[in-house]
Formats: C-alpha cells, sequence, structure tokens
C-alpha cells in the first residue's frame, strides 16, 4: 500500500507541473506516476539482510518510508471496525545545511488515521503533517518508537508488545499490538520488492502479516473494548512507478485458516496488469511462497461511484487456482474513501467464497479512469 | 433659481462653499477608512481563521511550548508564527515577514498556505533557507518575478529571499506580505527558538484544556482583542483628522449661509413683490427652501466627485502617518465606501438646509412693504448684531467650560472646541461694527473711511464672509500653535533623556530581543566607558492597554534626564531603587495615579502591586511607559537579558569611546550602535513627517475660507455697480474706487486675522489642555512662534486683497454711463 508515499514524496521533490493547482495540494494519484527520483537518497538495488528490531526503525538514506497498520477488530459483543493507522516519513533532501532555526528540516512525516464503523456505516478518517524537526516528528529504532505530534507507535520491548495511539476530530484509537506466531515476511526477493524493470525501481519490504491486537476505539461519544489482527507493512525505497504504471490494487488478507494473502496489482495506462505486479501466500505455520501474475486472476465485480464521479471497485473475484483459492472480497462499506492530501481507497474488506477471512484494500489511480470512461 | 443662476457669482459661491466642505469632509473620511481597511485586510490574511492567540507580552514565546502542546492528544488546531517588519533594499516602506508552518497552516490560512503547498514549491519552501512566496499583489509592486532575489536589509544581516512562487488568486489589494517558511523566518530575523505568537482555533472547552498547559508568563487573547488594540492606537490620530474636516464643513455652512443670505437680501425688491401679489409667508418660505435644497444638491454632488479626487493623495497622506506611528499599511486602491458617500452628502444637504434657514425666515417673515427697503433691513441686522454677538459670546464660554471643566473623553474636547469655534464667529460681526465705531471718528482719509463705514453698512453680507475667513484662520493659529508646541515639548524631552552619548541595542526589531551577556560585560568593563544604563524592553497589559514596562539599571547621568512631574527627586530615585515604579504621564492620566498609589501589575506569579514612586513627562507611548530597578523587574519576570544599553563615554571623549566600541564588538552581529544626536533627528523627522498630513488640511481650509471671501466680495461688488457708478460720475478715479474696494477688503482680512489669533490661541489651549490631554494624557507647555501669528495675519489680509483683486477691476473697469442709465 503504501506507494502513496512515493506519490507524497514526488509532490514534493519533483511537483507535478502546471495543471496541478488544487488547493491544499490534494491530487490524483495518476497525475504524479512520473519522474526522477531525487538525487543524494540510496536506492533499493539488491537484496539486504535485514536486522531486527534495528530495521523496524527508520531509514532515513531512503526518501520514503513507513508503517502502515491496518486491521480488523470487533468488540465482545461482535460490533466490527476496520481500522487504518499508517505513517510515512517523507525524505526531501538527505543532507541538509546547519541553520539556526530548529525547524529547518529535510525530513517529514505525514500519518493517517481513519476508522470504519461496519455497524454504524460509517468511515471517518484524519491527516496530518509535520516536520521532523523539534520532536514535532520523528521514528527511532530502539527502543522503537515513530510519532506525529500526538500520534504514535511505540515499542514497548523489542519491538513488541507495540502500542498505537492516535485521534482525529471526534475519533481516536489506543491498541496494543502482539507478535502472534507468524514470522516476518520477507516481501518480493528476500526483501527487495520489484516495481518494475529498471534496476533501483524497488523497495525493501516486510510485512507482519497477523498482529494479536486490543485496545479501545472511541468514535463519536462512545468508546469500544475491542480486540482482532493487524497488519504491518513496512517499505522503504527512494524509487519511483514507471511511466506505464497507472496506479494499483492492493489485497492483504487473513483468511479464517490462519493463511495471509497479499497481492498488489499494478495496472498499466490500459488497466491491464502490469508483470511486475506481485504477492506472496503465508502459510498456518508460516512457511511463505512469491504469488506471480500468471497464478493468479483478478476481477473487478461491483463498481461503487464517488461523489466526484470516480468508479472504485469495490468488490473482486480473486482466484488462484494452484492454492485452491477462490475468494469473493468485498468492501465493509462502499465509501471508505481517504480524501486528504493524496485521494485513495483505503478500507476493510470482508473475504467469503472458497475460504472466509477479513482484510484490508486499497486502490489508487482511479480518478482519472472515470473521466475516460 | 433662476435668479441664481443670473448672478453667476453667487451661485458659485454658494456651490464651492457646500462643495468644498462637503469635498474635504469625504475625503478625510475615506482616506480614513482606506488606511483602516488596508490594516484590516492585511491583520485579516494574516489572522486567517484563527481566534485566539498565544503571546509572551513583551516577549518572544519558545518554540517549546509549542512542541509541547501539539504532542498532547485534544490539542486544537495550532499554528506557529515567527513575523516581524523588514525593509527590502531598494524599496520604500516596511514590509512584513511572516514565517509559517505549511503543515500547520490549513485550517488557519488555508488560501495562504495553499500558494507554498502548490506541490512544485512545497518542496523548496522548507528546506530553501530563504525560499519566498508573494501575493500577487505584493509581487506587482515589487515588480519581481518568480526566480528572482530580493535582498532583506535587516541589520547586520544580508539576507537574500528567492521569490518561488505567486499567489495568482489571493488577494490583489494586500500588498506587504513576505510569506517564508517558519524557519526563514527565524534565521532571517535571528529568531532562533522563539516564536512571535501562536494562532489558535479555539471551541468550547478549549480553553480549559490550555489553561491548564499554559505556563504564568504566556498570555491567551483573543484576535479581535489584539486587533482592537491595534485600531484604538490611531483612532486618536483618525478623530483629530476628522475634526479638521468637521471644521471645513463648517467654514463650508457660513459660507452657504452667507451666499443665501446675500440672495435674500439681493432679492428683497422680488420677495416684497411676491408677497404683494399675495404668496404667503409659508409659501414664501419653502420656495427658499426648495431652492437651498437644489443649490445644496448641486452643490454636494460637486463636493463629493472632488471628495473622491482629493482623497487620493489625502489616503497616502495618511497612510504614510500611519505606518510611521502605529502600524503599516500599504494603501493603493481607491476606497469608496457607500456610507461615507451618503454621509457627507446628507452632511452638505443638511448644512445647506440649516445655513438657509435664517435667511427664509428673514425673506418670509418680513411684511411686504420693509422688504422692498433695503435699509430697514440692515437696520434689522444691526439690531440682530448684538443678540447673535450675546448668543455667540455664550457659546464661546460654554466652550470653554466643556473642553476644560466637563468630564469625558475626546468627544468632550472636540465639542468644547467647536462651540468656541461657532461662538467667535458669531462674534465677529460686532467686532467689525467695533472697529467702525472705532475708526469712524478718526481722522483717517476719506477712502479708508468711506472703506470702514461701507463694511459696517454692509454688515449683514459681509460678516459671515469675514467669520468664515477668521474661522479657517483661526483653525490654522490653533492647529499650528498645537503642532508647534507638541514639536517643541517632543524636542525639549528627548534632548533631556538622551543624556548618553551612545545607545547600544539589538538590531531586531520586535520586542524581546536582546543582547549577547557577552557583549554586556565586555563593554561595561571598556575603560573607555565611564558609566552604562541597561535597559530591558517588556510590556503588560494594563486595562487594554499594551504598556511598556522597563527594567532598567540607570547611571546618575541617565536618571537626570527624567522630566519628574511630582516629588522631591532625590526621594523619588530612594522609591525607585527600593523597587518602586517611574510611570510616564499618559498611564498616570489613564489610570488616575499619583504618586504614593499602589498600581497591580501582572507577573508570573499573578498580580503584585507595587508602589508608584514617581510621574515622569513622556511623549515615547500615548498609552504609557512603566521603569523600574532591575532587580525588582527580574524578580518578578522571567526575562533576565538586556535590550539596550546606554553608555557614557569616559572624560566625555565620545570618540575615542566609539573606537573602543568598534574594536569590542567586531564579530558580533545584530548590534546597532547610535548616538544620542542621531536618535534626536530621527524622532524629529518622523514627527515631523507625522504632522505633514495637518499642514496639508490647513491650506485646504483657507483655501475654502479664500473662495468664501472671494464670492461674498464679488456679490457684493456686483451688487454695488450702480453705487460705483455714482462715485465714478461723481469723479472718482478708476484707481480710487480699485483702491475703495481692495481696502475694504483689506480691512476684512485684517478684522478676521485679528479675531483669528486670540481665537485661534483660545483653540490651540483647549486641543493641547483638553483634547490631547483627553486623548493621550500628556501635557505640554504653550509655544507661540511669532513668525505664525505674523503668518496667519498676511495670510488673512492676502487672500482679502487676492480675493479683491478681480471684483475691484471689474468694478472700476465698467463704464458708468450704462449703469446709471439703468434708472
Amino acid at each position: 500500500m503504501r506507494r502513496l508515499a512515493v506519490i507524497v514524496w514526488f509532490l514534493l521533490v519533483t511537483g507535478c507541473g502546471e495543471e496541478d493547482r488544487t488547493p491544499a495540494m490534494q491530487v490524483q494519484v495518476d497525475q504524479v506516476m512520473g519522474g526522477e527520483p531525487g538525487s543524494g537518497f540510496a536506492r533499493a538495488m539488491a537484496p539486504r539482510t535485514f536486522r531486527f528490531p534495528v530495521d523496524h526503525g527508520p531509514h532515513t538514506e531512503y526518501a520514503t518510508e513507513w508503517w502502515y497498520l491496518t486491521g480488523n477488530l470487533e468488540t465482545e459483543r461482535g460490533r466490527r471496525f476496520g481500522y487504518q493507522f499508517t505513517l510515512f516519513r517523507i525524505g526531501l533532501q538527505p543532507e541538509m545545511p546547519a541553520s539556526d532555526s530548529g525547524w529547518r528540516t529535510g525530513q517529514l512525516y505525514m500519518g493517517h488515521i481513519a476508522i470504519t464503523d461496519i455497524a454504524g456505516g460509517m468511515h471517518v478518517s484524519s491527516e496530518r503533517l509535520a516536520r521532523a524537526a523539534l520532536g514535532l516528528a520523528g521514528a527511532n529504532a530502539n527502543p522503537l518508537a515513530v510519532w506525529l505530534e500526538s500520534w504514535s507507535l511505540k515499542g514497548e520491548g523489542e519491538p513488541f508488545p507495540i502500542h498505537v495511539q492516535a485521534e482525529g476530530d471526534d475519533f481516536g484509537l489506543s491498541l496494543e499490538l502482539e507478535s502472534g506466531n507468524k514470522p516476518v515476511i520477507l516481501q518480493g526477493d528476500g526483501g527487495l520488492s520489484r516495481k518494475s524493470a529498471s534496476p533501483g525501481n524497488a523497495s525493501y519490504y516486510y510485512s507482519l502479516t497477523r498482529l494479536p491486537t486490543r485496545g479501545t476505539l472511541r468514535l463519536g461519544g462512545a468508546s469500544y473494548r475491542v480486540s482482532g489482527d493487524s497488519w504491518l507493512d513496512r517499505e522503504w525505497s527512494s524509487s519511483a512507478l514507471d511511466s506505464d504504471q497507472s496506479g494499483w490494487d492492493w489485497f492483504a488478507l487473513q483468511l479464517a485458516d490462519n493463511r495471509e494473502l497479499m497481492f498488489y496489482r499494478l495496472r498499466d495506462r490500459d488497466g491491464r496488469m502490469h508483470p511486475f505486479s506481485r504477492g506472496s501466500l503465508v502459510g498456518a505455520d508460516g512457511g511463505f511462497r512469491v504469488l506471480e501474475p500468471a497464478e493468479l486472476r483478478l476481477e473487478p465485480v461491483r463498481y461503487w461511484r464517488a461523489a466526484d464521479g470516480t468508479r472504485y471497485p469495490v468488490e473482486w473475484r480473486l482466484h488462484v487456482p494452484a492454492e485452491g483459492l477462490d475468494l469473493r472480497v468485498r468492501a465493509v462499506l462502499d465509501d471508505q474513501l481517504m480524501e486528504h492530501t493524496v485521494r485513495y481507497w483505503e478500507g476493510a474488506v470482508d473475504v467469503t467464497g472458497s475460504h472466509a477471512g477479513r482484510g484490508y484494500l486499497e486502490m489508487s489511480g482511479y480518478s482519472g479512469s472515470a473521466a475516460r470512461e | 433659481m433662476r435668479h441664481l443662476l443670473r448672478h453667476r457669482w453667487q451661485g458659485f459661491l454658494a456651490l464651492t462653499g457646500i462643495a468644498l466642505g462637503v469635498a474635504v469632509i469625504l475625503a478625510v473620511e475615506l482616506a480614513n477608512q482606506a488606511s483602516r481597511a488596508a490594516f484590516q485586510l492585511a491583520a485579516a490574511r494574516l489572522q486567517g481563521e484563527a481566534t485566539h492567540r498565544l503571546i509572551q507580552p513583551g516577549g518572544a514565546l519558545s518554540e517549546a511550548l509549542y512542541v509541547q502542546l501539539k504532542r498532547e492528544p485534544g490539542c486544537p488546531p495550532m499554528a506557529p508564527v515567527v513575523t516581524d517588519w523588514v525593509r527590502l533594499s531598494g524599496q520604500a516602506g516596511r514590509y512584513r515577514l511572516v514565517g509559517v508552518d505549511l503543515f500547520a497552516e490549513a485550517p488557519f490560512r488555508g488560501q495562504l498556505a495553499a500558494v507554498a503547498q502548490q506541490s512544485a514549491m512545497m518542496r523548496d519552501f522548507i528546506i530553501e533557507p530563504g525560499a519566498l512566496v508573494l501575493d500577487a499583489g505584493t509581487a506587482g509592486e515589487l515588480d519581481v518575478r518568480v526566480g528572482d532575489r530580493l535582498m532583506i536589509d535587516y541589520p547586520d544581516r544580508g539576507l537574500s529571499l528567492r521569490l518561488l512562487g505567486i499567489d495568482s488568486t489571493g488577494n490583489a489589494r494586500s500588498r506587504d506580505l513576505l510569506i517564508v517558511d517558519v524557519a526563514t523566518a527565524q534565521e532571517v530575523l535571528g529568531m532562533p527558538g522563539r516564536l512571535t505568537h501562536i494562532d489558535l482555533i479555539l471551541d468550547a472547552g478549549d480553553e480549559s484544556w490550555l489553561a491548564k498547559r499554559l505556563p504564568v508568563d504566556v498570555e491567551l487573547v483573543t484576535v479581535t482583542e489584539q486587533a482592537a488594540g491595534m485600531t484604538r492606537m490611531s483612532a486618536a490620530f483618525e478623530m483629530n483628522l476628522t475634526a479638521m474636516s468637521l471644521l471645513a464643513l463648517l467654514v463650508g455652512t457660513f459660507l452657504i449661509f452667507n451666499a443665501m443670505n446675500f440672495s435674500v437680501l439681493q432679492r428683497r425688491t422680488l420677495l416684497g413683490r411676491l408677497r404683494a401679489v399675495g404668496l404667503t409667508p409659508r409659501e414664501l418660505f419653502r420656495l427658499m427652501l426648495g431652492e437651498a435644497l437644489i443649490i445644496g444638491m448641486a452643490g454636494t454632488l460637486a463636493g463629493l466627485l472632488l471628495g473622491i479626487l482629493l482623497s487620493q493623495g489625502l489616503t497616502r497622506l495618511v497612510a504614510a502617518t500611519i505606518s510611521e506611528l502605529y502600524y503599516h499599511t500599504s494603501v493603493n486602491a481607491l476606497h469608496l465606501d457607500g456610507l461615507a458617500l451618503l454621509k457627507a452628502g446628507g452632511l452638505g444637504i443638511a448644512a445647506t438646509l440649516l445655513a438657509t434657514l435664517i435667511p427664509a425666515r428673514l425673506a418670509a417673515n418680513t411684511p411686504p412693504l420693509t422688504t422692498m427697503s433695503r435699509v430697514v433691513l440692515e437696520q434689522a441686522a444691526h439690531g440682530r448684531l448684538w443678540r447673535v454677538s450675546g448668543i455667540g459670546l455664550m457659546l464661546l464660554v460654554t466652550g470653554l467650560v466643556v473642553a476644560l471643566v466637563v468630564p469625558g473623553g475626546v468627544i468632550t474636547g472636540f465639542t468644547g472646541l467647536f462651540l468656541l469655534v461657532i461662538g467667535s464667529a458669531m462674534v465677529t460681526p460686532v467686532a467689525i461694527h467695533g472697529l467702525h465705531r472705532l475708526l469712524v471718528s478718526r481722522p483717517l482719509p476719506l477712502l479708508w473711511r468711506m472703506g470702514v463705514r461701507d463694511l459696517d453698512r454692509h454688515l449683514s453680507r459681509l460678516g459671515i464672509a469675514v467669520a468664515a475667513l477668521m474661522v479657517a484662520l483661526s483653525a490654522g493659529v490653533g492647529v499650528g500653535v498645537m503642532v508647534d508646541s507638541m514639536r517643541g515639548a517632543v524636542n525639549t524631552w528627548l534632548s533631556e533623556l538622551l543624556t548618553a552619548d551612545v545607545y547600544l541595542a539589538s538590531a531586531a526589531h520586535e520586542d524581546g530581543a536582546v543582547l549577547d551577556p557577552k557583549v554586556i560585560r565586555e563593554v561595561s568593563a571598556s575603560p573607555a566607558v565611564r558609566a552604562v544604563s541597561r535597559y530591558r524592553q517588556g510590556g503588560v497589559q494594563l486595562s487594554g492597554r499594551q504598556v511598556g514596562l522597563i527594567g532598567a539599571h540607570l547611571s546618575t547621568s541617565s536618571r537626570r534626564g527624567f522630566a519628574l512631574l511630582s516629588g522631591d527627586e532625590a526621594a523619588v530615585w530612594e522609591g525607585f531603587d527600593r523597587g518602586g515604579l517611574l510611570i510616564s504621564e499618559p498611564l498616570a492620566y489613564h489610570l488616575g495615579l499619583e504618586r504614593g498609589d499602589l498600581l497591580a501589575l501582572p507577573t508570573a506569579a499573578g498580580p503584585v502591586g507595587f508602589t508608584v514612586s514617581g510621574i515622569f513627562r513622556d511623549y515615547a507611548s500615548e498609552h504609557g511607559r512603566i521603569f523600574m530597578e532591575e532587580t525588582a523587574y527580574r524578580e518578578h519576570w522571567s526575562g533576565a537579558g538586556v535590550s539596550s544599553l546606554a553608555l557614557f563615554a569616559t572624560g566625555g571623549d565620545v570618540a575615542g569611546m566609539r573606537r573602543a566600541l568598534g574594536d569590542l564588538l567586531t564579530g558580533h552581529q545584530g548590534l546597532v550602535i547610535t548616538s544620542a544626536g542621531a536618535i534626536l533627528e530621527e524622532s524629529m523627522a518622523v514627527f515631523d513627517r507625522t504632522f505633514r498630513v495637518t499642514g496639508v488640511l490647513r491650506i485646504l481650509l483657507l483655501i475654502v475660507a479664500f473662495i468664501g471671501v472671494f464670492g461674498a466680495l464679488m456679490a457684493l461688488q456686483l451688487e454695488r455697480s450702480k453705487e460705483y457708478a455714482v462715485l465714478r460720475a461723481l469723479g472718482m478715479m478708476r484707481a480710487q474706487i480699485a483702491a475703495l474696494i481692495g481696502g475694504e477688503s483689506l480691512v476684512m482680512g485684517l478684522v478676521a486675522a485679528c479675531i483669528a489669533v486670540p481665537s485661534g490661541l483660545l483653540m490651540a489651549w483647549l486641543l493641547i489642555e483638553s483634547v490631547q490631554r483627553r486623548a493621550f494624557g500628556w501635557t505640554m507647555s504653550f509655544e507661540v512662534q511669532p513668525w505664525l501669528i505674523l503668518q496667519v495675519i498676511l495670510v488673512g489680509m492676502g487672500a482679502a486683497v487676492l480675493a479683491a483683486l478681480y471684483p475691484a477691476w471689474r468694478s472700476s473697469a465698467r463704464d458708468p454711463a450704462p449703469r446709471l442709465r439703468e434708472d
């Protein structure tokens, strides 16, 4: 998911041309897809050795990085919620000249929080941006701490349990995440996730696919004791999408049989699956394998039309014949649109079909397509 | 109406009177409004959606407070602001450099933030030192394009800003904002670690959230409170201008009255006939009023147009003064306000009708037969003379009493002033009569005697013109003497206060900038320096006023500079050393404080009462200043630094001390060394610039009066053309007739000036004793420059003679025969 930070980074570093004069810098994803990555930052060229807990912390030599948490939670009485809590690190410039001012920095943080109240049919979200200066925002490896003003993700141990704390205008969350029994999944080629054929156009990407979670959600005046599973994606890179890629559909599904499926479909300009789309399937025992585009079929089943006319596929069929998976993935709520600095759809989904499950889906790059249809 | 058309001069006189009066009123009103609007626009753009502000009175906030608050859950929207006025190389005027944090801006100044957030700019805006964004209006005024560099003239800091982008969507009328990142602002202004203020958007409940977390010396104010403080600052200044414009309307009203009066007198035959053919007094009255209404409207319309033209120049002057004295405004667009137009127009028409009431009643109420007779009319006028003068005298005295005795604010002061002016104007005709009485029995040349007698004979027409001239002249004297007195007082006060040889201060403009302690130590230890006084500039809010609070260590020589208003000097300073306060005269006046009283000041630990040990004369701030011994100040306020030093040279060797300072201070940034002379010079230059607008208004007033005298004379001479023809026929030379007319005018001017001088002095006295004191709380000695008086007399007589030139030439040039043949 997750490539949002790349987009923000693009916005900041390369700009996106004259046509983008929208106030409050809200942009559509596919408008900012091209361009050269910023100079001076390290590139993800080859597989590396991951070291934990150090690698849970920041990698400021790379331009962008994120801590991407999503999860499906419920109260004891079965009231269901989805949540997203994301902190992006955005490097504007690797080295900054000395300054008298503590505000001068080359690093920013952007945070998104969202809660989907399935019973209430409501999706609320909020965004924050702050510079990594004066302690307004920042990240440490050991002990793990990533924070943006009052929003934080902090490791009490190494790093688990992890405490997450964030709030929006009329909602908030306070969660504690345990490590569970799944290993760290190094995505792609031992953690090197290539996004296109050009060398260096890749990221380091690992996932923690099932983190037992409990805590409190606050929504409206009420507060709910909840528990469930979260999914943490970690990715850092200095790369850009290729010009022939227009958006993606990113699935993170936790199946009831204790398997987890991740798949991102990169779409080319014609809406077809790009050959560098990838995924992974984590077994109940923690073993996992890469999913290639050829192994699966992915079809939109139903669309939802947003207020601006953009159509988002909110129901999918995901078919992996070799694994016996024929899944129906359905948004728990059609409108889980994140309308902030970058506009995208991110929301909780239900899995039915050959296997049951829950998960999160992210879709981007659809705004332009509405105009074309 | 046709009558006025036929008698062009009279119509012109009436029209000009109204038009000029209305024009000056409108121009002043528009100028005031334009500068106010410009200020509000800039303030609104700066304030954005903020409802509250965190400030540290007398200093700058620590940025750590901002970070601490921001990191707490439940923190309301808040945005840091680092701002100060700067000058740009090669540009006149000052600009407001505003440093903002884009990420905190969106709820506050979405528009402003959006410019910098245009993606192409955002990165550079944040990481590039000196990156700048401008409104389209500002960019246009500075004539810069994207990529251009602007040099900031900040003392000892030659910093350049690079224009990243222009907000073409922004308000084109905002012309003085330089928008930079908060980091750039801190770098440019030398304010690392500090914020000018923190903007907030507070809902119910947020205030208590905040209150629990604020350090005691940080204050939460609403933006309206702050803006009100700013606008209140210039209210007194605007009031002065408005008063001047009302004086102009008063003179205008005199002119209208004069013109209408004239037209009644001249048409006495016609009016008598109308009455004789059966027109009732009521009908006649209505006829006259209707006529006045038409003239009033025409004159008002012309006045409004003229006023709009006039306001353009005046606006610039007023804006310049306000920028110099209070806050920066840059006004350029013509500010056309419907209400102001309506107000000025209404005043014009109302004044016309008011001025017509008496002449109209006069015309309507005289029986048909006597209407025909002019002698009777003049006799009646003479009869009324005493009554009018009596009322005038009464008004004059009432004015004095109101201004000096009745408690109240500036309005009361001005009311008294206006009563005085109207009173003395009403006394004017009787003064002419007196002069006539005085001169008629003297062995004067025939022509002179004729002139004086003519004046008396035509008192009902000329009296008012003379009164109008008198009002204009006396306003000139009054305002002139007041400005001179003030200038003298400020000059004396400053030269006494600036006892030190050299002053050393931080170059930063804003409050709270402090000197490096190392600099203070080194300078104090230098053998070239005999004595040092230290000042810490702070401020407190006292009953809605931003009062300067200065913690000072004063050397004996510095103490001598204070003009103490009461108490034994030794006792005052003893009290000061024990922690007592020295308060300035305006503060003492506004708060009604005397020596020995207790004054509670807000300190970090809550309000603390201090004894007022002395009151000193001070024109530095109309809101007041408080001096307190350094140690006492540090006990109660956190600011330990020193803002400025006053240095006294050993053995009076100022050049030697400056050399020693130069050696000591090389390598130290952001210091300004100024001599007392330079400060005095600069202050007086500011003073003179401030009162330039008053000078302009004085001239305008005089022009109004001049036209009045000219019109009155013109009308009179035309009416008397037959009389002149008789004189010519009797053998009088042309030159003699011209001399007669000229002499009459000269006497008019002289009479006007003679009354204007005492009445103007009285007015100045009231301005100083009542208006200034009520508005600013300061007193000053009355200072009269003889040349000013002489100038007024000469101007009055000159104006009168000048006004007589054309009528004299015309009347004397006429061939008498046709005039005589008319009968």
